[in-house]
């Protein structure tokens, strides 16, 4: 699996060139990859159908228990199937969709990123690669969101998605971290089997407001859920792709995965079902005011995934198990229609619900899917969809707690789901019109296939539940509720209860798609109450931020370099003192004198030199002159560090200096005249602020040589240095073997400063060639 | 800065600079020394190169390879051509710079490509531990000698991209500064 998730990072970064090469057949490798990631899962499904799990631990940095695990089970096969299958299409529907596109090359760079990432979530057995692919995806998501860079909405969107969704997986680290040290592993696998010890631990709320935090703001829930409509910025494939079938029920995974570990107290019940139930209602309330396409299926998202996490909360066998079904049914049918949305968009040019009449004709094959998939959405009878109705319905009427509202929660999404369909399935294509929108061109099969088979799925699905989705899911729900599931999917349940609340709700939906357009005239109103909403707190506190990091920067980083210096130096002055306040052992001058003895006469002879250099260098009124003084203190010091028995860094600091003295000299005549900038009352503060801080640093050195330094370090190294290292030089074996690491760090941080230092230097020349 | 000491002095020196950076550099492990060093003292050797001719003359020596082209003149057959512009690319070389008609390009190495590729020296040498199950950046060393270069190993790898990365950080910055 390592290998798989290897070979789609590395195609993914092989994107952009793969365009140049291949053009419009672009799409092709990368549907192949995703239906090879496909096939490759299927492999796993008889196996796992037989009830067996498989892992695959590969290690990463085992003392720190960072490993990359992969764990297959019902519940990630199902998951990682619906991630690839999904991709399959969506990589070739985008082919089609961003036909021409310049950037093609890029988008699928992103898109491959995201879906590899996606799959590393739902397979991830550790929780440290858990939370790597998880923010992995947040970024994926934050590259395809603001995929049309010119346009601000879409950087806007962009960075608001991954703000949000990455604050919450900062969150959600913090929780499983929590949640690990709970358990007492931070393996998945094993936390599974340590319920009870995680839910008796007194970090189990802290860990569960965490994870909550994680999975809320992923899954779009209130009141986190502002960022998803936005996010519709991207192009239509994206939406969905990541925003309505996969990345957004991430977070559900994440709750059904833990739901064994973490579920089952009041606090995970209530919690769940209450912030689920106000998104499920609110979703469908927003959505009846938009008329945008994507808006009104953005918001239907919202509320489909607020239905979600309300069943997990429940926590039933039941709801559970309508949980699974109707997570599938959701995303084959919201799938659908999202891709219907891009094809009409595609096709007329426009998304408003208004301008949109009568596509039928025109566009009869997406017509058809949107039409089976609104059937599907609207739970009529022989689709997926219809299953999943029931087994809501079910469910609430099996709930032990807040039957009566589940039931209200249920129906009133439900029937705005209904009108919803009509709005789509209908009112779009059929309805009948006088004046039907043009149609600007045909559609080619890249765009009109991939949502005709998902919609073609959500009806075999229907048909045939027995064969195709049952034992799948009863070992996903098998892996959620921990013991063996033997429910079986129907289509026909015969006349009872449930079956009633279902046509009700058909019937509610159909008046209220009668009345729709003059509900939506409460539009303008609620957009006024809205404006004050999450969204409206989120962008305070960017500009708050913005605001506040100015005045910050424009105190303490004025853009003359001495202050940056005085402000370093007062900061670590001032922590320095903190530390050595707090009852830490004072210097004993008088046992140390005796070190004095032992001054040679060629040590005192430099440090005598360096102080008629500095007077000097303090006096002199050529900056040619002060960079030489400088070099030259700095060549004393190199001396120093040779008398010591550091060749190394004596060598280091030598060519520093020599260099920093050439590469002045190179510039030294492009620079103005030499001229004093600061007043004698300010020379005098910065003399006393350097000798009170050289003073300091004097004490702090002798202070640290009073106490021997009990570190096994110096001996491992100097004992391993030859035999694990191979080299006599300790400073180099260190450097780059022991801590090979930490160089590879600060090589990276170098080579990110010359970067740093060559765009700034340009910045300037091209602002000179604007004014 | 135009001296004619310096300038003519660091044609000799430069390669002594570079070979003594790369002894410098296979030596670190053992003596003092190392890829930082090194990349130190070889990008020492081509900011004084810069100063004495100028960051033109420096790209244009090391950093690029250029082929002369010419179209074909009237009445000039083809073998005649090819051989003109063959001349003209061995040997005399030295002629032709500056005149318009004949350079191209070929090939030109930007010291943030010497960065990268440092970078990915330094990263990749780690990847041989991951390859074999092991942590990332665990060592490998053969079990043999080279001559001159002495006992092969991932962190003499490491090592190089450290002196790379070193030599193209100053070189860009040396570069950048004196064009300015």
């Amino acid at each position: 699996m390592v290998i798989l998730i290897l070979a789609g990072i590395l195609l993914a970064f092989a994107a952009p060139q793969l365009y140049h090469w291949l053009g419009k057949y672009t799409y092709l490798p990368f549907t192949l990859f995703a239906a090879a990631v496909f096939v490759y899962l299927s492999t796993y499904v008889p196996g796992i159908l037989q009830g067996h799990t498989y892992s695959y631990g590969y290690t990463w940095t085992p003392s720190l228990n960072i490993n990359i695990d992969f764990y297959f089970d019902g519940l990630s096969l199902l998951f990682s199937l619906l991630i690839s299958g999904f991709g399959v299409l969506i990589m070739l529907y985008a082919g089609g969709y961003l036909k021409g596109d310049p950037l093609l090359g890029r988008f699928y760079l992103y898109l491959t990123l995201f879906m590899v990432a996606m799959l590393g979530v739902v397979l991830s057995a550790n929780i440290f690669s858990l939370f790597i692919f998880w923010e992995l995806t947040s970024v994926s998501s934050y590259l395809l969101i603001g995929y049309k860079n010119e346009k601000k909405e879409a950087r806007d969107a962009a960075l608001q998605a991954l703000l949000v969704t990455g604050s919450g997986g900062l969150a959600l680290m913090a929780g499983l971290l929590l949640l690990g040290i709970a358990g007492g592993s931070y393996s998945l696998t094993e936390l599974l089997t340590r319920g009870d010890l995680v839910r008796a631990s007194e970090l189990y709320i802290p860990a569960l407001v965490l994870v909550l935090a994680g999975a809320f703001t992923k899954s779009a829930q209130f009141p986190f859920h502002f960022w998803l409509p936005n996010a519709m910025e991207a192009p239509t494939p994206v939406s969905a792709f990541l925003h309505s079938a996969t990345m957004v029920k991430a977070g559900i995974y994440l709750l059904a995965r833990l739901s064994p570990v973490m579920g089952g107290t009041e606090a995970w019940q209530y919690s769940l079902m209450a912030a689920g139930g106000i998104t499920a209602v609110f979703g469908v309330f927003m959505a009846m005011q938009h008329t945008d396409l994507k808006a009104l299926l953005a918001y239907t998202t919202i509320s489909a995934l607020g239905l979600l996490v309300t069943l997990t909360g429940i926590g039933a066998a039941p709801a559970l198990q309508a949980m699974l079904v109707f997570l599938l049914a959701h995303a084959l049918y919201k799938g659908t229609l999202f891709l219907v949305a891009g094809n009409v968009d595609h096709a007329t040019g426009t998304r408003d619900l208004n301008q949109l009449q009568g596509l039928g004709k025109k566009m009869w094959r997406t017509g058809a899917a949107a039409t089976m998939a609104a059937l599907s959405m609207a739970g009529v009878l022989p689709f997926f969809g219809f299953i999943g109705k029931e087994l809501l319905y079910q469910a609430a009427l099996e709930a032990e707690v807040f039957g009566f509202l589940l039931l209200a929660v249920f129906f009133i999404t439900g029937m705005v789901f209904v009108t919803v369909a009509f709005v789509l399935g209908y009112g779009l294509f059929w309805k009948k019109s006088e004046n039907t929108t043009p149609v600007q061109h045909h559609l080619p099969p890249s765009l009109y296939l991939p949502p005709l088979v998902l919609a073609t799925a959500g009806l075999a699905f229907g048909l045939l539940p027995g064969i195709m989705a049952t034992p799948l899911l009863q070992r996903a729900a098998q892996a959620v509720l921990v013991e063996e599931q033997s429910f079986k999917l129907v289509l026909w349940h015969g006349f009872n209860l449930v079956l009633g609340l279902s046509l009700l709700t058909l019937v509610a939906g159909y008046v209220v798609f009668l009345y729709s357009i003059r509900l939506r005239s409460f539009a303008p109103f609620i957009d006024k109450v809205h404006r004050f909403g999450p969204n409206y707190l989120y962008k305070l506190s960017i500009v708050g931020l913005l605001y506040g990091a100015t005045r910050i920067t424009a105190v303490i980083q004025n853009g003359y370099l001495r202050n940056y210096i005085l402000v370093i130096i007062l900061t670590l002055m001032t922590l320095v003192t903190m530390a050595l306040w707090n009852g830490e052992p004072a210097l004993e001058f008088g046992s140390r004198m005796y070190q004095l003895r032992d001054v040679r006469i060629h040590e005192l002879i430099l440090v005598l030199l360096i102080f008629p250099a500095l007077a000097f260098l303090l006096l002199t009124g050529s900056r040619l002159t002060s960079i030489a003084i400088m070099g030259m203190i700095g060549y004393t010091a190199a001396l120093f560090y040779i008398l010591f028995g550091a060749p190394d860094v004596a060598a280091t600091q030598l060519l520093i200096e020599t260099l920093t003295v050439v590469l002045f000299v190179l510039i030294l005549h492009k620079l103005p005249a030499f001229r004093k900038l600061v007043t004698s009352y300010q020379r005098i503060r910065y003399i006393i602020v350097s000798a009170v801080f050289g003073g300091m640093m004097t004490y702090v050195m002798l202070l640290v040589k009073q106490f021997p330094i009990k570190s096994e370090l110096k001996r491992y190294y100097g004992e391993n240095g030859y035999l694990l290292g191979k080299g006599h030089n300790i400073v180099n074996v260190i450097l780059v073997d022991f801590r090979a690491l930490d160089t590879l760090g600060e090589i990276t941080v170098l080579a990110v400063a010359a970067i740093g230092i060559f765009a700034v230097l340009k910045l300037q020349l091209g602002k000179g060639d604007n004014s | 800065m135009k001296t004619l000491i310096l300038a003519v002095a660091i044609r000799i020196l430069l390669p002594l600079f570079i070979l003594f950076s790369l002894y410098i550099l296979l030596r670190g492990h053992n003596h003092p020394g190392g890829g930082f060093i090194g990349g130190l003292i070889c990008a020492i050797g081509f900011i004084f190169h810069t100063m004495a001719h100028g960051p033109g003359h420096t790209i244009a020596s090391f950093f690029c390879i250029c082929i002369y082209v010419q179209p074909r003149q009237t009445g000039q057959n083809k073998l005649s051509h090819l051989l003109r512009l063959l001349s003209a690319n061995v040997v005399n070389r030295k002629k032709l710079k500056g005149n318009a008609t004949y350079t191209l390009k070929l090939l030109q190495v930007d010291p943030l490509f010497i960065i990268a590729s440092g970078l990915f020296f330094a990263a990749s040498s780690g990847v041989a531990g991951l390859l074999l199950q092991q942590p990332y950046m665990t060592a490998y060393w053969a079990d043999f000698y080279l001559p001159v270069f002495g006992k092969p190993g991932t962190p003499i790898l490491f090592d190089f991209g450290v002196y790379l990365l070193v030599l193209g950080v100053i070189l860009k910055i040396t570069f950048v500064m004196a064009e300015e």
